[in-house]
């Protein structure tokens, strides 16, 4: 398997060695940024120029555009878009206005990761149905192979962890709760497979955290109790802390905020960190190269190869783990919006 | 930077694609899923109270047959023993019952010997006199010379009868 794999680095070695012949330098940041940004086109495996065309939808000045990917992608302009080439607005697409300045049109392109999105929301689908449709068919009978471990899972995040957090509300935010867990897992694990169709940095991606964390403090806030929001504005603490000066009730706002934004960097952080030290890795063997020339380059690949490797394989615990992290920080502040009345 | 600057379109397109995903599995999926489990969880446990009541009846149920075979064996030794008590019973009852037939029958016995003997005896007395006749009539036409020949010769036929008898 090693050798598998360095085999195909080899390979991946030489075309990069090829590649480079153009300038001749390498631009580590710019590859990172390329690596884990997003992208009008799917990059195809074993080749850096043939992309997977993507639909562009973008509403400009002038109304709605759609047009495929292809058509830019070479740096052309088509229908007054293009791909910016400017440092405000680097490798976006731009409306080009007549006298040649570009603004950016509101813009709703299916690009790589909202594909990617899509990839990850149509296995879930998938994953669950199949689970569905295997009690629905086989009522009592206990699943097997890939079913069960997708069962021990639901079972693990479900019965022991939402079910002791929530009581008996449990049900109620199961749906939700497992549908968060099983999303992000899919979008995490399919983030470490470097080929179409994986290879999308979505939690790595700040708009995605966003808008989960986004979606969990609105699923906290909405369904909280009367006695959530009095602890908030008129906590039980001495009068002094809240009139006239609301001290207390400043920093409990606060914290509505600060705990979806944890939730969000969190996950953010730990994808983007793991996929950023593989790259940063796997840079090296090139930087070396260039520096010191093509022997310690190819003693830099064994070792890059290893950490790497064990980074992938690390990243596909964080996976597992930034995903449970995820669900139970959402499970424990749900429920405690939920608190009831007490007394001391 | 744009790994730190949400893009518009990407949390549009996230927005609807985890509405679309929530809104599937909620409605046909996950509901059905989690009863499904809690039912068969409940179902194992209580296949498993189940069993150990049905293990734990099992084991009474030895424990009550083996009492009844016991008692069973008990009764049977005891219905044995009366049986030879009651054998012994009719024996000894039998044996009592053949022993009076038996002195019965020998008094009988005696009784009808004793009856013989009187026929005899009355016989033997029938006998006698004929013969004292006999011999009063064998003295008399003998003519006995002498009286005292005469009662000697009675008292010899005498005698001989007595021998005789």
């Amino acid at each position: 398997m090693a050798l598998l794999i360095v085999g195909f680095m080899a390979f991946g070695y030489m075309s990069a060695a090829r590649h480079g012949h153009g300038d001749g330098k390498i631009n580590p940041k710019e590859i990172i940024y390329e690596h884990l940004g997003d992208a009008y086109g799917w990059e195809l495996p074993f080749n850096h120029s043939v992309r997977i065309p993507l639909p562009i939808i973008a509403w400009g000045t002038d109304g709605l555009h759609c047009f495929s990917s292809s058509r830019i992608t070479g740096g052309e302009t088509y229908d007054g878009f293009k791909l910016s080439t400017s440092e405000e607005h680097h490798g976006k697409l731009v409306q080009v206005a007549a006298d040649g300045s570009e603004t950016r049109p509101w813009d709703f392109s299916i690009t790589k990761n909202v594909a990617a999105i899509f990839v990850a929301a149509m296995l879930v689908i998938a994953m669950v149905m199949s689970l569905r449709n295997w009690y629905r068919r086989n009522g009592m009978k206990a699943p097997r192979g890939a079913k069960g471990l997708l069962e021990l899972i639901v079972d693990y995040v479900y019965t022991d962890t939402i079910r002791p957090i929530m009581g008996k509300e449990a049900p109620k935010y199961a749906p939700y709760l497992l549908t968060v867990f099983f999303f992000i897992l899919t979008m995490n694990l399919l983030g470490l497979i470097v080929i179409f169709p994986g290879g999308a940095n979505l939690t790595g991606n700040l708009a995605v955290t966003m808008v989960l964390a986004v979606i969990s403090f609105l699923v906290i806030n909405l369904t909280g109790t009367r006695e959530y929001w009095k602890e908030i504005f008129w906590p039980d603490v001495p009068m002094a802390l809240k009139c006239p000066v609301p001290m207390m009730p400043l920093i409990e706002v606060l914290g509505m905020f600060t705990k979806p934004i944890a939730l969000m960097i969190r996950l953010f952080a730990n994808m983007m960190g793991g996929h950023m030290v593989v790259l940063v890795l796997m840079l090296l063997i090139f930087i070396f190269t260039s520096l010191f020339g093509v022997l310690v380059g190819g003693a830099t690949t064994v070792f890059s190869l290893a950490f790497a490797l064990f980074m992938l394989a690390l990243d596909t615990l964080v996976s597992f783990i930034q995903a449970y992290v995820f669900t139970i920080l959402s499970t424990i502040f749900i429920s405690m919006s939920h608190v009831e009345e007490h007394h001391g | 930077m744009e790994l730190f600057t949400p893009e518009f379109g990407l949390v549009f397109w996230m927005f609807v694609a985890f509405g679309c995903l929530y809104c599937v599995l909620a409605k046909y999926a996950w509901p059905f899923i989690i009863k499904s489990m809690e039912e068969r969880a409940n179902l194992i446990d209580n296949g498993v109270a189940y069993a150990q009541e049905a293990k734990s009846h099992l084991d009474n149920a030895k424990a009550e047959a083996d009492k009844v075979l016991a008692e069973a064996r008990g009764q049977q030794a005891e219905i044995l023993r009366e049986a030879a008590k009651l054998r012994n019973q009719i024996i000894e009852t039998a044996r009592g019952e053949a022993a009076e037939e038996a002195q019965k029958v020998a008094q009988a016995a005696q009784l009808s010997i004793e009856q013989a003997r009187k026929e005899s005896e009355k016989q033997l007395r029938e006998q006698v006199s004929e013969i004292a006749l006999q011999v009063a009539e064998k003295v008399i036409r003998q003519r006995i010379a002498t009286d005292d020949a005469q009662r000697e010769l009675v008292d010899r036929y005498l005698t001989e009868v007595e021998n005789n008898n």
